[in-house]
């Protein structure tokens, strides 16, 4: 069962390492409750993730991806996460194009020492994908 | 223009290249096939008509020596792109360009005449007759036009060493252009998400798209078939028919010039441009980008701005 | 009389349904603009008129087909290192009938049958959905775009392959059994005496055969010209527009050529075969990175030369091709691979 009441979704969370992943960390020491639907992958950098990274997860049984960086002019590596920003906003919107709810895709920044701020976004999203429910049918979930 | 003018073109270049890339009758009167011309004999064989439809820029990252290549206004917006990529030696390189008024879609004409065997093609004032066993039909090139042509923005080449006729204006209004796409967005999401899975699903995944794509530089590494990454695997189910065209959209995000060659080369006639051009109208709509319109540009994915414009960031 | 048969064109569809009683039938149906083989069901429309896109050589030899399913299983709590594995085949292939292929389609599959079937050991997969399906040919009646049947030993009515061969004579079909399975089909369902249409059948399938274009002799004996084979320039010159995709083998009657691959995640998995094509750089790649066939000239002479040089060498001068055009056609950059062997047959036409 997911916190949010229903039965749990699967979703992605692609985070930085040096920003949104400690955001994430700062969140679990502050003991901040959140769903439990994300799994995380850490990435070096926003700038890391490939669009084709989001696709593929929706393609073969993510219902929701979740991409967080380090705020923009923030980032460990200069200028990844910008590079982000344009690729994914691009696929926000071929997403919405090919038939994939765009709310089920969702790119944020946030950054180590905002643990309440991940909090926040984690709940909101799992919440928001919970409203459009599963994406794959029922059968495919089941295994 | 007339052929006689390209032929005169076409022998003045070739002493200087190793060969010229222009067309030639195929096996039968409907279709036309690239010609790799090395000697003046060959360049008598050359023609050019309605019918010229592949992009032969596409072929020139591949070759080594000196080319000169025959190219419309569509297809020169691929040799801007390899420009701006790096992707070719531009002095390495003779392009002969062409005004052109639209070319003619051989799977509409074919369509037309109930895909009966053809037996001759003429062309007049704008016109094609088409004479098959069960008698001749006269079709308006405007009709049987790929899509592309229907809002050509460039229908004299960008770039040129040699003009073959004088250059002409575009007629068709630049909003026209992503009109489709628009079109196509007021379905619903689920009427979105049908299509495209009814349509990549008669995929047989001959990557005659990709190979057939001028921007497709990757080849014969492509992450369609590598084993490592493992990106997708040799299944044929719908996902990963899906992600094969997903890869091949991403990947020309800002760099697809919109020649349509992955739609016309398609076997199986699926509509693989649509995802391409809905990026491209993205491109437009966000950085005021168009690809393969200006050398000194750098396409979109490959720079940032501190701060953008047009992307706002979303609330959840 | 069984062994021909008529059907007026208004109960073919009858005909259909009443063979989709005992079995699936797949039939040539309109998708869009292409024609494919669907499943028939009752009511749906059939295309005759044409050549399918892609033949029915994926229902017998299907683009992709799972050999054997794999799962690893830990299954002695004492010893968490100690991993079985189970593995799992499975073959629930039904009694099938494919109709309305053309004469080369099921041509095509006797190529097939040499390599899987005539040899010490039988392909089991292929033979179990061979054996069980029966093809009912279509004759054509005028060559399309690309075709030169005759040329490689078949034609518009040629029955090779084929069960039962099915003639337009104009008000209706006239239906002749081949073999053993042609004549259980036909017994089957309630047919009209077909003798009297025989003679017109006959005359419409002449007729046909005299339409077909012939881009080299046709006589067998005449053997391809070893020196213009070896020639690179003469690939150079015929095949430097092809973009090495893999559409024309894809689409062709008679490539088997197949990979076969282990698709994993993480504790189970399947070991797959699916269609590869001689087009692909990586259809010849070996482990350490060399590859013997690196440029497309190299490719595409070997696709030639395994239809008419090494595949006749081994099956007693059996073309490996059937002349259906599709690689014609349906070529990206309109190679005409009958134009190229036109030239090996005869080379100072070059």
């Amino acid at each position: 069962m997911s916190d949010v009441g229903t039965k749990e979704l699967r979703i992605v969370g692609f985070l930085c390492n040096w920003c949104s992943y400690g955001g994430a960390d700062t969140a679990g020491v502050g003991r901040f409750k959140q769903p439990t639907d994300l799994r995380i992958i850490r990435v070096p950098c926003s700038g890391r993730v490939d669009p084709l990274f989001v696709v593929r997860a929706l393609l073969t049984g993510a219902d929701g991806v979740l991409v967080s960086g380090c705020h923009p002019r923030d980032c460990h590596y200069s200028e990844g996460n910008y590079y982000a920003r344009r690729r994914l906003e691009m696929l926000r919107r071929l997403l919405q194009f090919m038939g994939i709810d765009e709310k089920r895709f969702h790119y944020t920044w946030v950054s180590a020492s905002e643990g309440q701020k991940w909090q926040q976004v984690v709940t909101d999203f799992t919440k928001q994908v919970h409203e459009l429910g599963p994406l794959h049918d029922k059968k495919e979930k089941a295994d | 223009m007339s052929t006689e003018k390209l032929k005169e073109i076409i022998l003045k270049v070739l002493p200087d290249v190793d060969t010229v890339i222009g067309w030639q009758e195929g096996f039968d009167k409907i279709h036309i096939t690239p010609f790799f011309m090395k000697s003046p004999e060959d360049a008598e064989k050359a023609v050019w008509n309605s019918l010229c439809v592949q992009n032969l820029a596409a072929y020139l990252p591949s070759l080594k020596k000196k080319t000169a290549v025959i190219v419309k206004g569509c297809d020169s917006r691929t040799i801007v792109q390899y420009m701006q990529e790096g992707l070719i030696d531009r002095s390495n390189v003779v392009i002969i360009g062409i005004p052109c008024t639209g070319v003619v879609s051989v799977k509409k004409v074919l369509k037309a005449v109930d895909y009966q065997p053809i037996e001759d093609v003429k062309f007049s004032d704008e016109k094609i007759i088409i004479k098959t066993s069960k008698g001749e039909k006269t079709l308006a090139i405007a009709d049987v036009c790929p899509d592309k042509c229907k809002t050509c923005q460039y229908p004299t080449p960008i770039v040129y060493d040699h003009l073959a006729g004088d250059p002409i204006e575009s007629t068709k209004p630049a909003e026209s252009v992503y009109e489709d796409i628009k079109e196509f967005e007021k379905k619903s999401l689920e009427e979105r998400r049908d299509y495209f899975k009814n349509e990549f699903d008669k995929c047989i995944r001959c990557y005659a798209c990709r190979n057939a794509c001028p921007m497709c530089v990757c080849q014969d590494s492509c992450i369609a078939e590598t084993r490592d990454p493992h990106w997708i695997t040799q299944k044929l189910s719908s996902e990963e028919k899906m992600m094969f065209h997903m890869i091949h959209a991403v990947h020309l995000a800002g760099r697809c010039v919109e020649c349509g060659e992955c739609e016309r080369v398609c076997p199986m006639d699926i509509p693989v441009a649509k995802l391409k051009k809905k990026i491209n109208s993205e491109m437009k709509e966000l950085f005021d980008y168009v690809p393969g319109v200006n050398p000194e540009d750098k396409p979109p994915m490959y720079t940032f701005n501190v701060e953008e414009a047009k992307i706002k960031e979303h609330k959840l | 009389m069984a062994d021909t048969g008529f059907l007026p064109k208004e109960k073919l569809k009858d005909f259909l349904e009443a063979l989709s009683k005992d079995a699936v039938v797949y039939a040539p149906a309109l998708e869009g603009d292409i024609v494919l083989f669907k499943e028939y069901s009752q009511g749906k429309d059939l295309y005759l008129d044409r050549p399918a896109n892609l033949g029915p050589k994926s229902i017998i030899y299907p683009q992709c087909e799972t050999l054997l399913s794999f799962d690893f299983k830990k299954n002695d709590p004492e010893d968490p290192k100690k991993v079985d594995i189970e593995l799992k085949t499975e073959s629930n292939f039904a009694n099938t009938v494919v109709f309305g292929c053309r004469p080369c389609d099921a041509k095509g599959l006797v190529i097939y049958d040499k390599v899987f079937i005539d040899t010490d050991t039988a392909d089991p997969y292929y033979k179990e959905r061979r054996d069980k399906t029966t093809i009912i040919s279509f004759a054509c009646e005028a060559p399309f775009a690309g075709c030169f049947c005759t040329a490689v030993g078949g034609g518009p009515a040629d029955t090779t392959g084929s069960d039962v061969l099915m003639t337009d004579v104009g008000d209706g079909f006239f239906f002749e059994a081949l073999t053993e399975k042609g004549k259980a089909v036909l017994k089957s369902v309630p047919m009209q005496d077909g003798a009297s249409y025989k003679e017109k059948a006959q005359k419409i399938k002449s007729e046909a055969e005299k339409k077909i274009r012939n881009p080299f002799p046709k006589d067998a004996t005449e053997k391809l010209s070893q020196k213009l084979f070896d020639s690179d320039e003469f690939w150079e010159k015929v095949v430097s527009k092809c973009i090495s995709c893999g559409a024309c083998t894809y689409l062709c009657p008679t490539c088997y050529c197949f990979n076969i691959t282990d698709e994993k995640t993480k504790d189970k998995g399947e070991r797959i075969r699916t269609w590869d094509a001689c087009m692909f750089n990586h259809f010849t790649l070996e482990t350490s990175g060399h590859n013997p066939r690196p440029s497309k000239l190299k490719r595409f002479r070997n696709r030639v030369g395994h239809k008419f040089l090494y595949y006749p060498e081994k099956y007693n001068g059996v073309i490996a091709c059937c002349g259906c055009g599709r690689c014609i056609r349906y070529c990206p950059a309109s190679v005409d691979i009958s134009e190229i062997v036109g030239y090996l047959k005869d080379p100072k036409q070059k």
